[in-house]
């Protein structure tokens, strides 16, 4: 039976499942021819089947990296530290004497520090007792750093200054007493000093230089940063020093060189006592003790250091040539007619540092560092205030008949004079012509004093009191004799100088006594007399500065009420001229401190007085000169 | 090592303080004073600049690590004298007290007190004082102590304020010992010594010093 070979096809078709949605469709029926041809033949499968299955193995590596570790290192690096060490200055540790006003516990102005007689040293005793200033005080107390100034260089030195505690602390931590609460301007002039070598201070009149050179000098002397120090000062101050040393530094031992010269030599050995006064005159004759450099200073002081403005005077030379180490100068006139005067001031402090074809600016550059200026208005906001009148006269006609007289034939004889004319030959006519516009030499008659004596009246009746200034000693003695029912105190080259501490006292403490006549030269300088209302400039001097010194005998710390200065000036005549010269030098004053450009010289030269009446200057002066 | 400053017979008393500089890093700086305010030592470090992986790594940790193990207990080993106590301003500096043999008080100005009144629990480090800079990822900030920005709890250290003189003052309760004895011994100083000026004194020489170095 043949059987019709297979075909695939059928069998989906038998199934009837070509689509699984599809209707079933009937299985046909069809019959099978199985009478096949079969042939058996060998095909080795069942004894294939019967072996054990072969597994090979193939493998393929995997190409990933394996996972890295990144270490990260933390550095201890050694932290690098610099040290310093500071002494501790056995000085220091020491108290000081109980009495006065101990710094930091406020203090109302009127018990501010001043020149030294604005009130009793027992002032202070009443008031609190000790609080260190490091404590939280209960009030806000002003902090005084020490600045190190710019020429120290060493690190160790500036550190050294960066790291004392504040001024305020210093003085209370070592007990130091104060008789009157220091304004804090002061403090700021005691920082100033104390880590300097070479210094000025320049304070204006009247603000307590004196003050700030003896507490910087009495921490020196108590911290042991110096043993020695030498104040020199002009011999009519010697006992103002005396009595604020007393004040400022009662526990301080202080030494007058004075007497014989045996007894000044044994005075200049004896080094056990920190502080000397010398006055500039005694100096001079003195002058062969520094040579030798054997006798040395820790620290000098040069009181009114104007007084070496010319550096080819004798007292110059011998000032520098003391040994020291330090060195100070006070003054509030560092420059008086020019810029020569200041740099022969740092001729004492450092020599060379300054010269004098130094511009105006260079010079207030280089100098800013060294010297401390602070002025009234400044610092003294609570200060009154200062009130100019400029009283601008009219000769009398008795006196400009005397002045034009006495100026034609003078001015003649100056001419006829030619090269034989010297600078002193003006002068004389200069004051010749200042004594008619005081007074006309014949009659007395004087437009000056008829209104000085209308002022005096008024002071007197007020209860006040004032100063007359005058260049002229015989002019403040016509004045005396003319208002004697004022009864005028007088203060003056003539006054021997053990009488003159007296009348300042009897001018101060005697109510009946209301007038003072007062030189420029004996009372510009040194002098508290803030209990004056009224100064009367009853002639001007040559030089601004000076003036400005005779004026703050009365402004300065403690004045109780306003000062009005009279200025007496005598229209179209040579003190209106001089006062055109002055005005002029308070311009350089400005120019050097302020650092503004301003010519270099405007001083009163040989030119200028020459000029005064219209004069070239001779040849031979010129030579002279 | 002494108690005393050194043959003299006034102690001595530590002022610690750490200052940041934005260019250069931390500057520490050690002041020892005597009790009358002079200076006997003063110790200041080179800058101390963290590196990028420490201000990752360290985190918040890092100021009371570089404050408190690092610039801290070098400045005290190099001292010469063994003060009564030391004082600082800044908080993360308080961290060093683990290193160091001395009393560490933390001083708290009035306002830095607020709200420590009594006894007050502060944390130790990197959540107290306000940030003159604002602390990102780590980085440094200026950590003077001050209460207007109240610590929190950190790390678990905490602090007792008391009052010293007229300062507030705070130091670890791990430590608790430091107030006992500092308040023992400081009777005789309380009206002397000014706990907050000395701090400006070393900033002023920690700047002296960086001037002098440029």
């Amino acid at each position: 039976m043949p059987v019709a070979p297979h075909d695939p096809s059928d069998d989906q078709a038998i199934g009837g499942a070509a689509s699984p949605h599809a209707a079933p469709a009937a299985i046909p029926a069809f019959s099978l021819d199985l009478s096949w041809d079969v042939r058996c033949f060998a095909t080795g499968w069942i004894t294939a089947l019967q072996r054990d299955t072969k597994v090979s193995v193939t493998s393929w590596p995997i190409d990933a990296a394996a996972p890295r570790a990144v270490s990260v290192r933390i550095s201890r690096a050694p932290v690098m530290v610099r040290s310093y060490t500071f002494p501790e200055l056995p000085g220091w540790n020491q108290q000081g004497p109980a009495q006065g006003v101990p710094p930091g516990t406020g203090g109302s102005s009127a018990s501010r520090a001043g020149g030294g007689l604005s009130g009793s040293p027992s002032t202070g005793s009443a008031l609190a007792p000790v609080v260190g200033v490091g404590a939280r005080p209960a009030e806000p107390v002003h902090s005084t750093r020490l600045q190190p100034p710019r020429d120290i260089v060493k690190l160790r030195d500036r550190l050294y200054y960066v790291l004392q505690p504040p001024l305020e602390t210093l003085v209370s931590a070592s007990q130091l007493r104060f008789p009157f609460q220091p304004f804090p301007y002061q403090y700021q002039g005691v920082a100033f000093l104390y880590p300097r070598y070479a210094a000025i201070l320049a304070d204006e009149m009247g603000l307590g230089k004196t003050m700030q050179a003896i507490t910087a000098a009495r921490l020196l002397l108590r911290s042991g940063e110096i043993r020695s120090a030498l104040l020199i000062c002009p011999k009519p101050l010697v006992s103002n020093w005396k009595r604020e040393l007393a004040l400022w530094a009662p526990e301080l031992p202080v030494a007058v060189i004075e007497g014989d010269q045996s007894r000044r030599r044994w005075q200049w050995q004896q080094m056990h006592t920190p502080l000397k006064i010398a006055n500039y005159e005694l100096l001079l004759r003195d002058a062969d003790v520094f040579r030798g450099k054997q006798l040395h200073f820790d620290l000098v002081m040069l009181d009114e250091a104007q007084r070496i403005k010319n550096r080819s005077s004798t007292t110059s030379q011998v000032v520098r040539s003391i040994s020291r180490t330090r060195s100070w100068a006070l003054t509030g006139t560092p420059i008086e007619n020019s810029q020569e005067d200041l740099v022969a001031i740092f001729d004492f402090l450092m020599p060379g540092y300054l010269n004098s074809s130094m511009r105006a600016r260079r010079i207030g550059r280089a100098a800013s560092d060294y010297v401390l200026r602070r002025t009234k208005d400044l610092v003294l906001t609570d200060l009154p205030p200062k009130l100019y009148r400029d009283a601008e006269l009219d000769l009398t006609s008795e006196q400009w008949e005397a002045y034009r007289t006495a100026e034609e034939q003078g001015v003649v004889h100056l001419s006829d004079l030619g090269e034989a004319l010297t600078i002193q030959h003006v002068f004389e006519l200069v004051l010749r012509l200042k004594q008619i516009c005081n007074f006309d030499p014949a009659t007395g008659i004087s437009s000056k004093l008829e209104r000085l004596e209308a002022d005096l009246e008024e002071v007197v009746a007020s209860g006040k009191k004032a100063i007359v200034f005058s260049q002229l000693v015989k002019s403040l003695e016509v004045i005396r004799q003319r208002f004697e029912r004022f009864r005028p105190l007088e203060y003056h080259g003539k006054i021997p100088s053990g009488k003159r501490d007296a009348i300042i006292e009897q001018f101060r403490d005697d109510r009946s006594r209301h007038v003072l006549l007062m030189s420029y030269g004996a009372g510009s300088v040194g002098l508290n007399l803030q209990f004056c209302g009224y100064v009367f400039l009853f002639d001007r001097w040559w030089n601004p500065a000076v003036e400005d010194q005779a004026i703050n005998r009365a402004h300065r710390i403690g004045a109780s009420g306003p000062v009005t200065v009279t200025r007496m000036l005598t229209l179209g005549t040579i003190e209106e001229r001089i006062h055109q010269v002055l005005e002029e030098k308070r311009q350089l004053f400005h120019a050097v401190f302020s650092e503004t450009e301003c010519p270099t010289n405007l001083g009163l030269t040989q030119q200028d007085i020459f000029g005064l009446f219209n004069l070239q200057v001779p040849a031979a002066a010129r030579r002279a000169a | 090592m002494t108690l005393m400053s050194d043959q003299k017979s006034l102690p001595a008393i530590g002022f610690l303080t750490i200052t940041r500089d934005a260019e250069h890093g931390l500057f520490g700086g050690y002041l020892v004073l005597n009790a009358l305010g002079r200076p006997l030592e003063f110790h200041c470090t080179a800058p101390v600049r963290p590196s990028r992986a420490q201000e990752i790594l360290y985190g918040p940790t890092l100021e009371p690590y570089l404050y408190g193990e690092r610039i801290g207990p070098t400045l005290l080993e190099k001292s010469r004298c063994v003060p009564l106590a030391v004082f600082t301003d800044v908080e993360p500096a308080m961290a060093a007290r683990p290193f160091v043999s001395t009393p560490l008080l933390l001083v708290l100005t009035a306002e830095r007190s607020t709200g420590l009144s009594g006894q007050a629990e502060l944390a130790c480090g990197v959540h107290g004082g306000q940030s003159l800079r604002a602390a990102s990822g780590g980085t440094m900030t200026d950590r003077r102590a001050d209460a207007a920005h109240p610590p929190r709890r950190g790390h678990g250290s905490v602090w007792e304020s008391f009052a010293l003189g007229g300062y507030s003052v705070a130091c670890a309760a791990t430590h608790p010992q430091d107030g006992q004895a500092v308040r023992g011994s400081w009777s005789q100083f309380a009206d002397q010594i000014d706990l907050d000026e000395p701090f400006g004194r070393i900033r002023d020489a920690i700047d002296e010093a960086r001037n002098s170095a440029r």
